[in-house]
């Protein structure tokens, strides 16, 4: 059974539906595609499925059908996500960023930190930050860094709480070229040691050559699913959004 | 941002209608089966429900224009009620006061010892026509007005529409994309400032006002009787209502109001820009409340400085009622919430009522409100409409601290020694200050690390106060327990009213904050069964045989015989608990909690997706908050002997958050800072024994200082000490600032990489 799904997932705001009874899949360590164009309801569908935003429909995350818990108990449920925007807590350093995602409170911890703050084990996280090039910028504040590694921070971030699944927003935005296809090795090798990723992306040269399977979406409907070869010659996703890619003379596949 | 979801939910108007209906529904129930008197007491209701209703437009309109919650809109319709009165009856204009470029020079000569030396003032009114009998001179009772109504009227509308802008230009425009705690933060400075000037001018007793509008009887069907200038004044505001109504409807400038408050870019779109539309609409705001203060003053025909500053309490529930964006609702809910004040204040002078101390139990009207405001949260359990802006501006940065141990030994022992040494006015000054620097503590926890604002926590503290010297004295609970007791207490009473407003986002933890001070003020504190003339007796603490209470004897250390009071042990007492919650609330920022908190406080939304509980992390620092500010009100309360209400309770705790928010909200060195400015702390001792300026102008400035630091430094005082102390550092090429820091670990990691 897959680890995450949904079926008929919908979203409306003001009478308008932005995600419309979308069905969707990502299997135990898959590594699958979001795509469409702009505005087509992609971040809405992460939102969603992360009790951001009021949704119909069913969820079913690692057995279990999830509609009703919080965003903080999908979170710790074991159900992770990274931000368009980095969305970082410009307060901490980078490195606390990771520890706030890694660690739990406790009454009795809280009780025990008020005399005597615990030294926390950083090394795995030291580990996580080192995997994305980060581990000089741990002491650093979120706004010292590139808007680059600040997306790599939110994606860094998101590993330290151990998801089963992740959901990316975007993560490669940001990045040049080089960086991006870096990128995207490593988000393979996750995938390759177990995870399993929902990866939205506007770079279909890089979504094209490392996602497994693919949903195509706009104007919240889904238009289009199969694995990248199939979704190369699908007529409509090429009408609706290739097509449009190509004439912007963006990366293509 | 979710903006555009939760502006739109009226999803739930059914709940609002449900409100509304309900209390229309106990006005009607007690039109149909009570007697006249009753039904005469709820029309009498009516004059101040009107008000009620004006301040609550007043303040939806600033939300609606410039995502302001105005806490200060009740003080603005008090100011205009003095702009009215000083011009009718004296014809004199009245001026706040301001900065006077000789009163530094004076300051001086009076430091040299020469206190008879004056230099000229700055003029304090300005005389616009004369009375027209009698002596002009100020503070005679002059029965012949100075001035004609309509004149005084409009004078009075100039002035306030000028205020209106100022406030704009001057304070919430600069803070246009500062996060809600800072506009927050300048409402509250507004609203001490305010009544600091009315008091400094007119000082604080009531002042008798004549009416303005007709006040021949009018009978109204079942045998009621009004004086028509209530129904005059419901007509005016029910007039107002339906203008702003089709106003926002109908008119471009309106929409784009609306889709200012939605998102500013929609207001661009209709060729307006956002801040002339929040100018206008601050000016139109501050005109209505003006001017409906006063009316209503006319119609109470008496003027004091907080009767109606605090009318904003009913005013927001109304405002929240009508969801900060329908004038139509916000003004039945405050009409409505007026009558049913009325009839409570009628039900409470029969002997039927329930008593306490042989009085009424008082403040029942103050909870109305209060009860209104915590069932909404309930029910709706979703925030205000938060606008659509962007918060480029932001909140203080909260630092870890370095070094706390040493630099906290080193520190006491030197207060320590200077408590031994100093004559009692200064020792009394610096226990002042260690009290307070408990206060602005819980503030920093609560506030600076979460981003939450509370304007109760000097009510926290005597509820604590109250349990001491109530309960824990009462049944002989020994010293160590009492005040835990009282912390506990305090930790109690805070969750009941803040858990409602946490579980919610946006700033309604203010707006029940201060409703619940009110309340607790009215019911708790100034109730006859509670607190006698005196207040509430609070016996010094003793443990192990010490005495160590502030009217204790001792002995000098030196030189032996018998010091003068206040004894410095319990300078030291309360010293020791100082440096220990010191140390408590600096090991939370260093630990899980304090990286989850701040966590909270920079970004919700990530904050759940990283697996913290957003509410629960919220609540638990409204817990330890109001547990600090416990520990502060029992120290008070020894301090002092006794717990009096007008030491604690709501004005008291917008006066702390200002102090706490001037010394720095977000670090513990701030705290210590908070502490010094307090009034009666060291800084106002300061002032008045050493530079002579009068403790009467510790609430301006403290106001002052507020909306200052909210636009150009939040950091505060202790902030902008650090920064300094790292520019000097820098310079002086030894230590250096965090970034330098930080970059020299990096370029230490790259070489080992390398
Ligand atoms: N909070 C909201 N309220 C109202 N409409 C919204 C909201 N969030 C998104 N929308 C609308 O829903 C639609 C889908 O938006 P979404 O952000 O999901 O698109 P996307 O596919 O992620 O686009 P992009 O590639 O630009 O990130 C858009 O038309 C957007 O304007
Ligand atoms: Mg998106």
């Amino acid at each position: 059974m897959a680890i995450l799904s949904s079926s008929g997932l919908t979203v409306t705001f003001g009478g308008k539906n932005a995600v419309e009874s979308l069905d969707l899949k990502v299997e135990q360590g898959q590594l699958v595609g979001l795509i469409g164009p702009n505005g087509a309801g992609k971040t809405t569908t992460i939102d969603a499925l992360t009790g951001f935003v009021p949704a119909r429909g069913v969820v079913t995350f690692d057995g279990k059908e999830i509609e009703s818990q919080s965003s903080t108990q999908r979170a710790r449920g074991g159900l992770g996500r990274t931000w368009q925007s980095s969305e970082l807590f410009d307060d901490l350093t980078i490195l606390e960023n990771l520890q706030v995602a890694a660690e739990r409170v406790t009454v009795g911890g809280f009780i025990r930190d008020l005399f005597k703050p615990r030294n926390d084990d950083v090394s795995e996280l030291m580990a996580i930050l080192a995997s994305l090039d980060l581990d000089h910028s741990a002491h650093l504040l979120p706004t010292e860094l590139s808007h680059g590694q600040r997306k790599l921070v939110g994606v860094a971030r998101s590993l330290a709480a151990k998801p089963k699944v992740l959901l990316m927003d975007e993560p490669a935005a940001g990045l040049d070229t080089e960086e991006s296809q870096e990128l995207g090795t490593r988000i393979r090798g996750l995938v390759d040691g177990g995870l399993s990723v929902l990866l939205i992306d506007h770079d279909m040269g890089l979504v094209l050559t490392i996602c497994d399977y693919l949903y195509v979406l706009d104007f919240g409907q889904l238009i289009a699913e199969g694995t990248p070869a199939e979704i190369r010659a699908d007529e409509k996703v090429i009408g609706a959004y290739l097509g449009q890619r190509h004439a912007e003379g963006e990366n293509d596949g | 941002m979710t903006t555009s979801s939760s502006t739109r939910s009226w999803a739930t108007p059914g709940r609002i209608a449900a409100i509304i209906a309900a209390l229309l529904g106990v006005v009607l129930l007690v039109l149909i089966f009570t007697n006249v008197n009753q039904t005469q007491a709820l029309f009498l209701g009516l004059g101040v429900g009107a008000l009620i209703a004006a301040i609550a437009l007043s303040v939806t309109l600033n939300y609606q224009g410039s995502g302001v919650v105005n806490f200060a809109a009740g003080a603005i319709a008090m100011y205009g009620g003095y702009v009215y009165y000083g011009l009718r009856v004296n014809g004199q204009l009245f001026l706040p006061p301001l900065p006077n470029p000789l009163a530094p020079i004076e300051g001086i000569v009076h430091l040299a010892g020469n206190k008879s030396f004056n230099l000229p003032n700055i003029p304090v009114f300005i005389t616009l026509a004369h009375p027209g009998a009698g002596s002009s001179s100020f503070g005679t009772i002059i029965r012949q007005p100075a001035m004609p109504v309509w004149l005084a009227l409009l004078i009075s509308a100039g002035v306030l529409a000028i205020l209106g802008l100022l406030f704009h230009l001057l304070i919430f425009r600069p803070l246009r994309n500062a996060p809600v705690l800072a506009k927050v933060v300048a409402s509250v400075g507004l609203f001490i400032i305010m009544q600091a000037i009315v008091v400094l001018r007119f000082t604080s007793s009531a002042k008798a006002v004549t009416s303005i509008l007709p006040t021949s009887p009018t009978h109204l069907p079942r045998g009621v009787t009004l004086p028509s200038d209530q129904l005059y004044l419901v007509g005016i505001v029910v007039l107002v209502t339906l203008g702003l109504w089709a106003l926002f409807r109908y008119t471009r400038f309106g929409l784009a109001t609306r889709a200012a408050a939605e998102n500013e870019k929609g207001a661009i779109v209709l060729g307006y820009s956002p801040d002339f539309l929040a100018g206008v609409n601050w000016v139109a705001s501050t005109v209505l409340a003006g001017m409906f203060g006063i009316l209503a003053a006319a119609i109470n025909q008496s003027l004091d400085p907080i009767t109606i500053t605090l009318l904003i309490v009913p005013a927001l529930a109304a405002s929240l009622l009508g969801r900060f964006n329908s004038f139509i609702v916000t003004m039945l809910a405050g009409l409505g919430i007026g009558m049913l004040s009325s009839w409570i204040q009628y039900l409470s002078g029969q002997s039927w009522f329930p008593k306490a101390g042989g009085q009424p139990i008082p403040g029942l009207t103050q909870a109305l409100p209060f009860v209104i405001i915590i069932i909404v949260l309930v029910l709706r359990g979703k925030s205000l409409p938060t606008r659509g802006s962007v918060e480029t501006v932001k909140l203080p940065f909260a630092p870890r601290a370095r070094g706390a141990v040493p630099t906290s030994l080193i520190g006491g022992v030197a207060v320590a020694v200077i408590l031994f040494v100093t004559s009692p006015d200064w020792r009394l000054a610096i226990v002042n200050s260690l009290v307070g620097v408990v206060i602005c503590l819980s503030l920093v926890v609560l506030t600076g690390y979460v981003g939450q604002i509370s304007l109760m926590q000097m009510a926290l503290a005597g509820i604590s106060g109250f349990t001491l010297s109530k309960i824990a004295d009462a049944h002989h609970i020994p010293f160590p327990f009492g005040p835990i007791l009282g912390a506990v207490a305090a930790v109690a009473v805070g969750l009941i009213a803040g858990v409602p407003a946490l579980r919610v986002r946006g700033v309604n933890l203010a707006v029940v904050t201060f409703a619940a001070a009110v309340t607790i003020e009215q019911m708790v504190f100034a109730n006859p069964a509670w607190s006698g003339l005196k207040g509430a007796i609070v016996a010094p603490p003793r443990l192990f045989g010490l005495k160590f209470g502030p009217n204790d004897s001792w002995s000098k250390l030196f030189g032996g015989g018998e010091g003068l009071l206040p004894n410095p042990w319990f300078g030291v007492f309360c010293l020791v608990v100082v440096i220990l919650l010191i140390l408590a609330v600096v090991n939370i920022r260093s630990s899980r909690v304090g990286r989850h908190m701040l966590a909270v406080r920079a970004n919700e939304r990530a904050a759940a997706a990283a697996g913290v509980s957003v509410s629960g992390t919220k609540i638990l620092a409204f817990g330890v908050a109001a547990f600090i500010a416990g520990l502060g009100g029992a120290l008070s309360g020894y301090r002092f002997g006794s717990v009096t209400a007008d030491y604690f309770g709501a004005i008291p705790s917008m006066l702390f958050l200002a102090f706490a928010y001037l010394g720095g909200i977000s670090s513990v060195s701030g705290a210590v800072v908070g502490g010094i400015i307090v009034s009666g702390g060291i800084l106002t001792t300061f002032m008045s024994h050493v530079l002579g300026i009068p403790e009467t102008y510790t609430l301006f400035l403290a106001g002052l200082g507020l909306i200052t630091m909210a636009i150009f430094n939040p950091k505060g005082v202790a902030g902008a000490l650090r920064d300094s102390g790292h520019a000097i550092k820098g310079r002086l090429g030894r230590g250096t600032t965090p970034k330098a820091d930080a970059e020299a670990e990096a370029g230490v990691h790259a070489k080992v990489g390398a």
